[in-house]
């Protein structure tokens, strides 16, 4: 299904490739126009409303939706307030927020400075992974920018509405991207997530004050919900059920891995094959994670579903953070599931027990299965353990489950391969030996 | 966390059997009133639930929460249909103790843990028994923690609740979470003694043997010990304690929760303070004219010597130390004989404290340490809680936790481990200080006029400190539950009434269901009913016994010699004494000196009754029999050949029962010594009529106080400080100064190197600095001592501790004062080797 | 010791602030930049400046993996073995790395220049592998490109993207 001849980007209206999009760039386009028109106009409710009408969803991977989010933040709430726009993106696959943030920091700011305007925020805390230090960088000159055209500060554009940006550095690990666990992060506190029954950041999040997390693509669509209102926003998406545009990121055996920003609910095989040039030369699509490393493989069979947050659920998968991760036939998906449950045991905060321990088991048997140490039962056993993932504290170890249910929902043959001192049918224990990416055809990368 | 007024209650059910709690109650909890005991080992009903072992999972079948759940973070709720032997439920347990014993190293033969540890409990009852982890084990470098707590971070299994107490609960600031993932790590920044005055909870706390006590460790299983319930004599807090001894020692105490007074934690003074019950030199053998003899003849000759004495002559010293069978029998003997009234405080000004805070104390107003954690807004006059009673630093911390303002009103510098507003002034201001803050607490209150104006006048205050004061008056007069604590230790004699006649006012300012509390500390674990039994004080029974208007006296279980500043005074006053008998289980340079001595039991021999300083009566059992610790007579080679009926070293008896023997030969006559004449002995305490203590105790103070609506204030006067003088106090720390613990030998050991303090300002004008050695001339020769200055400690003191290591007995008398300039600090080559400052334990 | 004005710029930074921990990461980044790693003077100096305790920040430190408690060399590189360069033989990359510095995971080189890291994703999976030295991201790599890399750090000509 090709694009609407009128697709036009809308977060990546400005995006340049070379360079990020300058301030004035950003202004000519249109920029700061939404804060212009809401700034002592619009009431913050209405704002929260029009973002609900919108059906914008959170895109850091859970698809909460984010005007409920902020009407979570109860009206007597007490001051200050805060917003966290995360810019954490740890999930392996991700890097649609390093593009965004890259292709137009002023986009991000806007929306953050709205949403602050909706929560009635006075503080926001720009979380930034240690990766991203070029952009901490970048986003610290523009925030320099902003404020010094009065869009950040006290007495916002003349109004009463002051609101003061900075930037928290990370110091790395996977489950600071949790937003609780962030919330301990920006303390100075340990960064385990917290549950407690009843209990939301939108009421007491950092140092016991409403707090609202989101995600800088989620806070980037807010600008144009408010310019060009909520029903063009919904419309912009390919499913009736979708919201708007979405930033699709696209790596490992295709032509061009990249960051696309499509209409939400683009079909995969077109995300795919129109957008990423198809497979690697020599490939042929064996599977798919949809949104990192924390969903699901998906299976050939998959290959026309929209990609949106209910049209996968409908088939009991993930949308996650749209970060496709493609295997092509050669690759050995147990190997895969194994890198990724590594990084997992790694990145564990040591909080609970079926995460702190029960990876490391299930790391063992894995590794036992791909060689060939493994019989039926282990995998039986491995079956169990997986499910029981699910009761761990927070969402880190479900998500290293859904991999290892993927593989096994849909690749069990391969994996009973493996079994009874066959090991790895690919041949060698990591990787079969075929063309690297370094063998690439010239023209193969954008 | 504040409580809805009306606590709704709702109905579960759990394995089939229907339960009524409050709402909100933790499934775990509901469960285990049912006696269904939920496998644990993150959840403890005093950390509260965090979810992180995930043991405690339970399937809910229908109500509001459905699935697998863990029982510890889901609060009860009407209709909950709960199941623990849903075989999901089991499945997943089983699969979480695999995890966890994953990387255990299965050391059990070895480990002190074993026969308690929830760890192998756990992996029992959950079946799991057959391993499957083939892979490598995890393995850490231990800590050495300090002398109380081993570490053996192989067997944890992270359940966090060491850290969490260690931080949150107690403060600690030290020992903690370290590392991330698997290799998650409990232990401080670099090897070292743990600095929490709590430390020792860790212990209890810890579900397997990765924390265990250091001092028994492989000395015995827990099957081997001779185990019984107890009380912590330490201070007058009244703490549960578990004892556990065998081979005629105590091997070890461990907390033993009472919900109302210590909850599930103790300090370390109390969890170590043991030992003095096995030290060599402890007298075990009666004695006559420094003859070994038999308990009969020592008897015999005491009520022997006794005849002669005119009954104004006879003198009796009972210490607060005591249980109350021995003060009963103490002031038993006194009354039908006729002699002096008892005495059982060191001077006059803390018998005054002493009794006014037992006066001021009724049923109506006394608050327990759990009442702390409720009060909203806390007053503490003249009190170091974390020296004079390390639990209520605890609780302390816990209302402040919880949301509680908490002033402290001192002229030391407290330390505490919570958020806590200090105000400093000379312990003879406290009074006057205390009266500015009653003014703007009960301002316009009519029925307050009596008591407003029997209080002293305000001294001269700076006008933010006077704002202050009023700020915290009107504060507590607001409070929802206001509460006043107010030490004895150091306090004027009229202090503690005062204080008792605030908060019963701020009582009365409320409506129905709101209260106020008073919580005096008292010297000593008996010192509510030693001082409720009042009697005279040590000072002037000197004067007598120097003009002889005493010549008999009669000592029990007080440790005078080694805790008076006038040490060689009293060596004087004892050598004029024509009778002197001494009953005790310590040694002291005045058994030397005693021409009949009688050995007592300690508390773990002879058990008995103590009341706290809220009025509880609390019982301690008898764990064993005394005799000569087996380890000590294996030690000197075989043990002895002997063929007797009796262990070697079991002579000593009850102190009780040598007084009421005493009585009986003197011919009392017929009393029976039953539970009857004990409360009779204490009209002060009409609830001990009630009989023995139940296991948590009662509450035995009557139910409003006598004198409570007018107390009696007499005004005081300051001493006369000349300027650039230091007036010297000799108090409290929370090691080494408490008579009991400070001859344990483990805390001996181990106690921090004792100190002086000095405010700022004093040690500017000196010139001293902090952590210099000090030079300080004392009327008895010079001490020397290592220099604390403080910020927060009010001008004009040199505070000494009452610590056996520092020569401190050099003050030779009271009130005595030095001149600041005559202060000074020794250079490197004058500081002198360990012993040259220290004194041994026993002169 | 920090010098001077080390000590003055971590103090200007918690100036004013309400909740001093909040900069314990920053801090810990600026003493490590000036200690090359954060070693345990450093760390104690931080707590202290924080009003934390050595424990309290211990606890952060250890916690993080751009925090490094141990000596490292001036450029740390960060080798990305997410699953997406796993895919295009980061493995491989990394041996390479390894054999050409002569140096296994987590050492570092005799003269003190590069320090060999596993790192989780970096969030340059379009251009896989990927490797992440001192702020600045490399890819697509090839066992040339390494050599080449190598070389430019080596001679000092490659600006950085300065660790905070």
């Amino acid at each position: 299904m090709p694009l609407k001849p009128d697709f036009e980007p809308v977060l990546f209206k400005n995006r340049r490739g070379d360079r990020p999009a300058t301030f004035d760039e950003y202004r000519q386009g249109g920029g700061y126009e939404a804060l212009l028109a809401t700034v002592g106009k619009k009431s913050p409710e209405e704002v929260v409303r029009m973002v609900t009408a919108a059906g914008l969803t959170g895109r850091g991977g859970a698809g909460f939706p984010t005007g409920r989010k902020w009407a979570g933040v109860p009206a007597s709430a007490p001051y200050p307030r805060y917003v966290q726009p995360n810019t954490d993106e740890m999930e392996p696959g991700t890097f649609k927020d390093r593009i965004l943030v890259n292709a137009d920091p002023h986009l991000v700011i806007e929306g953050i400075i709205l949403c602050a305007y909706a929560v009635k925020a006075q503080r926001g805390i720009f979380f930034i992974r240690p990766s991203y230090e070029s952009d901490a960088q970048l986003i610290e000159r523009e925030l320099a920018v902003a404020r010094a055209a009065g869009f950040l500060g006290s007495g916002i554009l003349g109004s009463d509405f002051s609101f003061e940006l900075s930037v928290h550095r990370s110091a790395g690990r996977y489950i600071c991207g949790e937003a609780t666990a962030q919330v301990n992060a920006i303390q100075g506190l340990r960064p385990n997530p917290v549950k407690a029954p009843g209990a939301h950041l939108t009421e007491a999040g950092l140092w016991g004050r409403p707090t609202v997390v989101n995600n800088v693509e989620t806070l980037a669509s807010v600008p144009h919900i408010l310019t060009r209102g909520p029903e063009w926003y919904k419309s912009l998406a390919a499913t009736p059920t979708g919201d708007g545009t979405k930033l699709y990121c696209v790596s490992g055996k295709v032509a061009r891995p990249g960051c696309y920003e499509l209409p939400m609910g683009t079909r995969l095989s077109d995300i795919i094959y129109e957008h990423a040039g198809g497979m690697l030369p020599g490939g042929t699509f064996k599977a798919c994670l949809p949104g990192g490393a924390s969903t699901a493989f998906m299976p050939e069979t998959l290959f026309d579903i929209p990609m949106d947050f209910p049209s996968l659920k409908a088939v009991g998968h993930h949308l996650g953070t749209a970060s496709m991760i493609v295997f092509d036939k050669n690759t050995c998906l147990l190997a895969a599931t194994i890198n990724i449950i590594r990084f997992f045991v790694r990145e564990s905060c040591g909080w609970c027990t079926p995460c702190r321990e029960g990876l490391p088991v299930i790391l063992d048997i894995l590794e036992r299965i791909e060689a060939g140490e493994a019989g039926e039962a282990d995998v039986a056993w491995l079956e169990t353990m997986t499910r029981q993932l699910h009761h761990a504290y927070c969402a880190f170890a479900p998500g290293a489950a859904a991999p290892i249910e993927g593989l096994l929902r849909h690749f069990r043959d391969e994996v009973m391969d493996h079994l009874d001192g066959r090991g790895c049918p690919f041949g060698a224990p990591e990787l079969a030996d075929k063309p690297g990416a370094w063998h690439l055809p010239k023209g193969g990368r954008p | 966390m504040s409580r809805k007024p009306e606590e709704a209650s709702c109905r579960l059910t759990i394995d089939g059997r229907e339960i009524v709690v409050a709402a909100d109650t933790p499934v775990i909890d509901a469960a285990e009133r049912l006696g269904i005991m939920i496998p644990r080992f993150c959840y403890h009903p005093a950390l509260g639930a965090v979810g992180a072992c995930r043991m405690c999972a339970v399937k809910f079948l229908d109500g509001p929460v459905k699935g697998l759940q863990m029982s510890c973070m889901v609060g009860a709720r009407d209709g909950m249909v709960v199941s623990t032997t849903n075989p999901e439920a089991v499945d997943f347990r089983r699969q979480v103790v695999e995890w966890l014993m994953a990387n255990h190293p299965h050391d059990c033969p070895v480990c002190d843990e074993g026969g308690h540890c929830l760890l192998q409990d756990e992996t029992i009852s959950g079946g799991h028994a057959l391993r499957r982890y083939r892979g490598p084990k995890r393995t850490y470098r231990d800590q050495d923690l300090g002398p109380f707590v081993a570490h053996e971070m192989n067997r944890c299994i992270h359940c966090y609740r060491c850290a969490r107490f260690y931080q949150e609960v107690a403060g600690g600031r030290d020992y903690g979470v370290l590392s991330i993932a698997r290799r998650t790590y409990f232990g401080r920044y670099e090897g070292g003694r743990l600095e929490s005055p709590f430390a020792g909870n860790i212990i209890d706390l810890c579900p397997t043997g990765t924390l265990t006590d250091k001092p028994s460790r492989y000395r015995a299983r827990r099957w081997d010990l001779e185990r019984g319930p107890s009380v912590c004599l330490h201070c007058s807090l009244g703490c549960g304690l578990t004892v556990g001894a065998r081979y005629r020692e105590v091997m070890k105490l461990e907390a033993r929760l009472n919900p109302e007074v210590n909850g599930h934690f103790i300090c370390d003074r109390g969890r170590y303070g043991f030992g003095y019950e096995s030290r060599p030199d402890r007298p075990r053998q009666p004695r006559v004219d420094g003859r070994e003899t038999i308990a009969g003849a020592a008897l015999a000759a005491l009520a022997e010597g006794l005849k002669p004495f005119e009954a104004g002559k006879v003198a009796m010293v009972g210490g607060t130390r005591s249980n109350l069978e021995t003060l009963a029998a103490l002031l038993g003997l006194c009354r039908d004989q006729g002699w002096r009234p008892p005495v059982f405080f060191r001077d006059a000004r803390l018998a005054g404290a002493a009794e006014s805070a037992a006066a001021a104390l009724s049923g109506d107003l006394v608050a327990s340490l759990a009442d702390v954690g409720r009060a909203d807004v806390i007053l503490v006059v003249c009190a170091d809680p974390l020296a004079e009673a390390p639990m209520l630093a605890l609780s302390l911390r816990r209302a402040a936790r919880r949301g509680a303002a908490v002033l402290v009103l001192d002229h030391r510098p407290c330390d505490l481990p919570c958020e806590a507003e200090r105000l400093t002034f000379a312990p003879q201001e406290l009074a006057g200080c205390l009266s500015r803050l009653a003014h703007a607490a009960l301002r316009g209150r009519k029925e307050a006029a009596a008591y407003l104006s029997s209080l002293p006048l305000p001294p001269d205050l700076l006008p933010e400190t006077a704002l202050a004061l009023d700020t915290w008056g009107k504060r507590l007069a607001e409070a929802r539950f206001p509460l006043v604590v107010c030490g004895t230790d150091q306090a004027e004699p009229t202090l503690p009434a005062l204080a008792g006649g605030l908060a019963r006012l701020l009582a009365g300012s409320h409506d129905q269901d709101r209260r106020a509390g008073f919580l005096p500390l008292l010297p000593g674990p008996n010192g509510l009913a030693a001082a409720l039994a009042g009697g005279g004080d040590l000072e002037a029974l000197l004067a007598d016994i120097e003009d002889g208007r005493a010549t008999a006296l009669l000592v029990v279980e007080s440790d005078l010699l080694s805790r008076t500043p006038e040490p060689e005074r009293w060596l004087a006053a004892l050598r004029k004494l024509k009778l002197l008998a001494v009953c005790d289980h310590l040694p002291s340079p005045l058994l030397e000196a005693a021409h009949v001595v009688l050995p007592s039991r300690t508390v773990f021999e002879a058990g008995g009754h103590f009341v706290n300083q809220e009025g509880r009566l609390q019982r301690a059992m008898p764990v064993f029999s005394p005799g000569l610790p087996m380890g000590r007579t294996l030690r000197e080679g075989h043990p002895p050949r002997l063929f007797m009926s009796c262990a070697p070293g079991s002579e000593p008896r009850p102190a009780a029962d040598w007084l009421k023997d005493l009585a009986g030969l003197l011919g009392a006559g017929g009393r029976a010594g039953d539970w009857a004449d004990l409360a009779a002995a204490f009209p002060g305490l009409p609830g001990l009529a009630a009989g023995p203590a139940p296991e948590n105790g009662r509450r035995c103070l009557p139910e409003t106080a006598p004198g409570a609506d007018a107390p009696s204030v007499a005004k005081t006067g300051s001493p006369d400080v000349p300027p650039d003088h230091l007036q010297v106090l000799l108090v409290e720390r929370t090691f080494g100064t408490e008579e009991l613990s400070c001859r344990a030998p483990l805390l001996a050991a181990s106690a921090p190197e004792p100190w002086v303090d000095l405010a700022a300002a004093d040690a500017g004008k000196a010139g001293l600095a902090h952590g210099a050695w000090l030079l300080v001339p004392l009327p008895g020769g010079p001490l020397r001592a290592r220099l604390r200055v403080h910020q927060d400690m009010a001008p004009g003191l040199l505070l000494l501790p009452r610590d056996p290591r520092l020569l401190w007995q050099r003050l030779a008398g009271t009130g005595v004062l030095v001149e600041l300039l005559r202060l000074h600090a020794i250079t490197a080559e004058e500081e002198p080797a360990g012993e040259d400052t220290t004194l041994e334990a026993e002169p | 010791m920090p010098d001077d004005d080390l000590r003055r710029t971590i103090l200007n930074m918690l100036q004013g602030v309400e909740h001093p921990r909040e900069k314990a990461v920053d801090v810990m980044y600026l003493l490590q930049r000036q200690y090359g790693y954060l070693c345990d003077e450093a760390l104690v100096v931080g707590a202290e400046l924080l009003g934390m305790t050595p424990l309290e920040l211990e606890e952060l430190a250890t916690f993080y993996d751009f925090i490094y408690r141990r000596p490292v060399g001036k450029y740390v590189i960060h080798v990305c073995d997410g699953v997406v360069c796993w895919m295009h033989h980061e493995d491989d990359i990394f041996r390479h790395l390894c054999a050409r510095l002569g140096v296994r995971p987590g050492e570092t080189t005799a003269d003190g220049l590069f320090t060999v890291l596993p790192t989780v994703c970096i969030g340059d999976c379009d251009k896989a592998p990927a490797m992440l030295v001192n702020g600045r991201f490399y890819g697509p790599l090839t066992p040339g490109r390494v050599d080449e890399i190598l070389e430019t750090l080596r001679s000092g000509d490659e600006e950085r993207v300065l660790c905070p």
